[in-house]
């Protein structure tokens, strides 16, 4: 542990780091490395990451769901296809037979169904539904786990503000920089390349050690923004390895199979609990094979039997653990599906109307909004863009939609001009 | 650390505001009159700035500093241990001035000047993937430029005409998007950014989104022939040619907010960025457009070649931007920040802090017949180059160029550095260490070019065997070395540190390593784990 020469705490230290550093004077030298990952779990330091306030955890539909074959089924109607609607806690109002734990926890939900957007394809259908801007305009934008980690994210955690999990995003922080990067894991927790040291503890200590001495030799010297930056990424790089049992699921999953489905995008789902329990402000975990070109209803089935319980079981593991009105659960995809049955009795992409549905942190449940005609084919009441979606969930979140960035002398809006939160939406 | 006796500046202002024709400089008295070298005149111009603007200053870096900083600008890498003891033992009064000219004349710079232009042509992430890939034969093609030293508005010439081998994937990589190649030419060239206007009249500027189409109108000609590929895994590159059809115009359908779907746009006639419309003789009634054949080798020649119009009034000598943005990005390369910046800027309301000198850069450099070579001699080898990097500003690119900037190494330079420091020339850094290094140092700023440290970097120097390699004991190595050294431990250490850091140790440095290498009977661990330790300072991680 460095302090420097009049005892004061450098800017890289802090309050979690003031933690490990007791942690360390109690089990002495060498073990740190063992004991910190332990002190995540404590009552206590998820108690400090409560207090910082809101999270996000996105549910990301790989492919992009059908809205009619989910939360805005058409039944009798040509366009309605094979499944049947079930009754859900809100009177009147039916979702898919195959979605039926979360038919019991509508009143968490606020739904969209008319989404109305503008990138029909996949990869830039992805860019746009995690930046709310177009790919075209090859412009760097974030991704929305990019955005919230530097918003509400404690820039002194140990952990990474953006974790993410299966077929995800595509654009990365873009103007804000590898500081705010996406952290790839597996759905089972695995982590990365580069993870795993090649020297045993004890070496490792004392040469991480001799690199704090001489950052602080040269600190003297070099106080650039630059060279701190480097000082305080390599501590971070640290104190994540220290943190690494966190990640580890497989003591505590057996004991959460049963309420999350046993699926690793169920596992993903209950490792996005953990961590934002412990302080991670944004998580997203991906869910396969939704692009049913081609037999969208066995697609469908088969997704729908793994969405079911893991989702479910989050939003009940949250409220459960008193996280939830503290944490938004963001449920979409790139695109919706058409209303039209093609040949192959699949669903093409579309992008005319269709669903997105909001839950916890910052949003009122029980909550439909907004509609698509008879047959599904386009959006009949309150269209919905990106940017207004984005500018629903930074409001949820209490990020201003608004916030200006530059791009060199560019200036540049976290959503685009026009954008306008859902109030019906919002707590 | 330098006394300040050695830095004039002071004397210099005084005697220039005297204005007459003398004054002195640390080596005695020069006029300035038209043989005074361009790197007097610089400093001139700073240290008049700074006593204008009341700025504190460094003054001159030692040797050591100033050894890395020039190795790594002018060569991408840093001096051998041998090359640092040579420098620095040297008492020639000149040895700075001597080594840049020896720095310039070696192989090392063209293949760093290919890098950079290469770069500064492509980013990290050029499109068409397929085609932009594998660039040897561009790289090839640019290095011979560089190798002839040939001036700056003749290569680009070459560049814009793109009939020479290789040169073709500058158009290439914008694969018939003509309003993508429009925006990056402007940028590079011309130090214009027009994106704005793609879309909607530029808010800040005169530009509007007729200049942009105008500008599209030189480029919607051409049309990029696939001819195929060549070499094979991981060696194989596209080749491609670029033709020149005699027809087709750029159709405006005004601002894209008011946009309606199936409103066809108006053809816009090409005209030169803030200038003249192209003059164009009219197609003769009963022309027919020539077919371009995927394949065929040689491509039917224009009747008019927009091109050819393009790179003449590009290149000119009285281009409004061309020379200026050469010297404002050259001047970058060396000094941090451009004097407007960023580089590719000018079009914005920011005003240059330092006008007249950009305009005696621009002038100099277009007498100077647009010679690169020249131009950076002049650059490092004056004082503001030399300057220290220390000091209070936390600013990486100081505003005023007080102090030497701040920059991180590119990915190359980091493994080259590695390379040169682990002491193992044999070393082979292509391959997946290449890819490795490249996607995790590879954009390491933000959106407005300030550096950010990333997780995953050092993830990747903390625990990854392709870092490790350039470290652990080898026949030869630095690391093999300091083991079979019979030296003191004091001694050795220096060796480290000149190797990897270009400097001896401090004092408390010194005694701390010395410690620390007699910790552990093992020695061959603490050998390596101390040379990682240097490797992964911030003081590596930069030139400062």
């Amino acid at each position: 542990m460095n302090l420097n020469n009049n005892g004061k705490c450098e800017n890289i230290e802090h309050i979690s780091r003031r933690t490990m550093l007791k942690a360390t004077l109690a089990t002495g030298t060498g073990n740190a490395i063992a004991n910190w990952g332990g002190l995540f779990n404590s009552q206590s330091i998820a108690q400090e990451a409560q207090k910082l306030g809101k999270r996000c955890i996105l549910l990301w539909m790989n492919g992009g769901a059908s809205q009619i074959d989910t939360f805005d089924m058409k039944p009798g109607k040509s366009t309605a296809g094979p499944f049947r609607e079930i009754q859900s806690k809100l009177p009147g109002y039916k979702v898919c037979e195959y979605l039926p734990k979360m038919a019991q926890q509508v009143e968490k939900l606020g739904i969209i169904r008319s989404m109305r957007t503008a990138s029909p394809d996949h990869p830039d259908g992805i860019y746009h539904m995690h930046t709310c801007y177009k790919q075209s305009e090859r412009m760097p934008h974030p991704e929305l786990g990019a955005m919230i980690g530097k918003y509400i994210g404690n820039k002194d955690s140990d952990l990474p503000s953006f974790v993410r999990m299966g077929p995800t995003g595509n654009a990365g922080s873009g103007y804000l920089g590898p500081r705010y990067e996406p952290f790839g894991i597996e759905r089972n927790g695995n982590m990365p390349y580069f993870t795993t040291p090649y020297l045993p503890p004890a070496n490792e200590t004392r040469r991480n050690d001799l690199l704090r001495f001489m950052e602080n030799e040269s600190r003297k010297d070099n106080i650039t923004d630059a060279f701190e930056s480097h000082r305080v990424a390599k501590e971070r790089s640290w104190r994540l390895l220290r943190a690494k049992s966190l990640f580890d699921t497989s003591k505590d999953w057996p004991k959460h199979q049963d309420l999350y489905g046993a699926s690793d995008f169920g596992r993903g789902c209950f490792l996005a609990r953990k961590l934002v329990e412990a302080g991670v402000p944004f998580v997203e975990i991906g869910q396969d094979n939704y692009d049913s070109h081609a037999d969208n209803f066995v697609c469908h089935k088969a997704n729908m039997q793994i969405l079911d319980p893991a989702w479910s079981g989050l939003l009940i593991d949250l409220e459960r653990s008193g996280l939830l009105q503290d944490t938004l659960v963001v449920w979409m995809g790139e695109v919706g599906r058409t209303p039209q049955i093609n040949n192959r009795a699949g669903r093409d992409h579309f992008i005319r109307g269709w669903t997105i549905v909001l839950a916890g942190g910052g949003i009122k449940g029980g909550v439909v909004y907004g509609s698509t005609d008879a047959d599904g084919r386009d959006v009949a009441t309150n269209p919905v863009s990106e940017g207004d979606l984005f500018a629903t969930i930074y409001t949820a979140l209490g990020v201003n939609p608004r916030a200006k960035h530059y791009v060199g002398t560019r200036p540049i809006w976290a959503t685009p001009e026009g954008s306008k939160p859902i109030k019906e939406l919002l707590a | 650390m330098v006394s300040k006796s050695t830095f004039y500046y002071s004397k210099i202002i005084a005697l220039i505001v005297l204005s007459v024709g003398s004054l002195c400089l640390a080596h005695g008295m020069v006029t300035i009159n038209e043989s005074t070298p361009l790197r007097t005149i610089i400093d001139n111009h700073v240290s008049n700035h700074w006593k204008e603007e009341k700025i504190t200053h460094q003054g001159r870096c030692d040797d050591s500093t100033f050894l890395r900083r020039i190795y790594l600008d002018l060569w991408g890498t840093i001096p051998s241990h041998d090359e640092a003891k040579t420098f620095l033992n040297d008492q020639d009064p000149k040895k700075r001035e001597k080594l840049i000219t020896f720095l310039l004349s070696d192989p090392q710079f063209i293949q760093n000047q290919t890098n950079q232009w290469d770069l500064i042509l492509f980013g990290r992430n050029p499109p068409n993937q397929d085609a932009t890939r594998n660039r040897t034969p561009f790289k090839q093609w640019l290095s011979e430029k560089f190798k002839t030293n040939q001036p700056f508005d003749q290569w680009v010439r070459e560049l814009i005409i793109a009939e020479q081998e290789g040169s073709e994937l500058f158009y290439a990589q914008f694969n018939n998007k003509p309003e993508d190649l429009t925006e990056s030419f402007s940028r590079i060239f011309l130090g214009t950014q027009i994106q704005c206007a793609r879309c909607h009249d530029h808010p800040f500027t005169e530009l509007s989104q007729k200049d942009f189409y105008g500008m599209t109108g030189f480029f919607v000609r051409l049309v990029v022939m696939d001819q195929g590929s060549s070499g094979s895994g991981e060696k194989q590159f596209k080749k491609f040619k670029i033709g020149e059809k005699s027809s087709g115009e750029v159709l405006f359908s005004g601002n894209q907010k008011e946009l309606k779907p199936g409103k066809k746009g108006e053809p816009v006639k090409p005209k030169f960025l803030s200038g003249a419309l192209l003059e164009e003789p009219p197609l003769p009634g009963n022309f027919k457009e020539p077919e371009f054949k995927t394949g065929t080798k040689s491509l039917p020649k224009p009747l008019f070649s927009r091109k050819e119009k393009l790179a003449d009034w590009t290149t000119a000598s009285n281009n409004p931007f061309f020379a200026r943005a050469a010297v404002n990005r050259i001047w970058s390369q060396f000094m941090g920040r451009g004097i407007v910046h960023p580089v590719d800027d000018f079009g914005s309301q920011t005003k240059p802090i330092l006008p007249d000198l950009l305009d005696t850069l621009t002038k100099q450099f277009i007498d100077h017949k647009f010679d690169m070579k020249w131009l950076i001699n002049e650059l490092v080898n004056s004082q503001t180059y030399q300057l220290d990097g220390k000091g209070e500003n936390k600013d990486s690119l100081p505003a005023h160029f007080e102090r030497a900037r701040i920059r991180p190494l590119s990915a190359e330079e980091i493994m080259a550095a590695m390379k040169t420091a682990g002491g193992d020339p044999s070393f082979k850094s292509e391959g997946s260490t290449g890819e490795y290094f490249r996607r995790y140092f590879g954009e390491p700023t933000n959106g407005l070019g300030d550096f950010q440290g990333s997780l995953s970097e050092h993830l990747f120097l903390n625990n990854s065997s392709n870092v490790r390699a350039f470290i652990s004991r080898k026949k030869g190595n630095l690391a093999d070395t300091l083991i079979l050294s019979k030296e003191p431990w004091e001694q050795r250490v220096d060796r480290m540190f000149l190797s990897v850091l270009t400097r001896l140790p401090k004092d408390p440095e010194r005694v701390k390593f010395t410690a620390y290498l007699q910790s552990d009977p093992k020695t061959e661990s603490l050998v390596e784990e101390a040379i990682w330790v240097l490797m992964n300072m911030s003081e590596f991680r930069f030139n400062h």
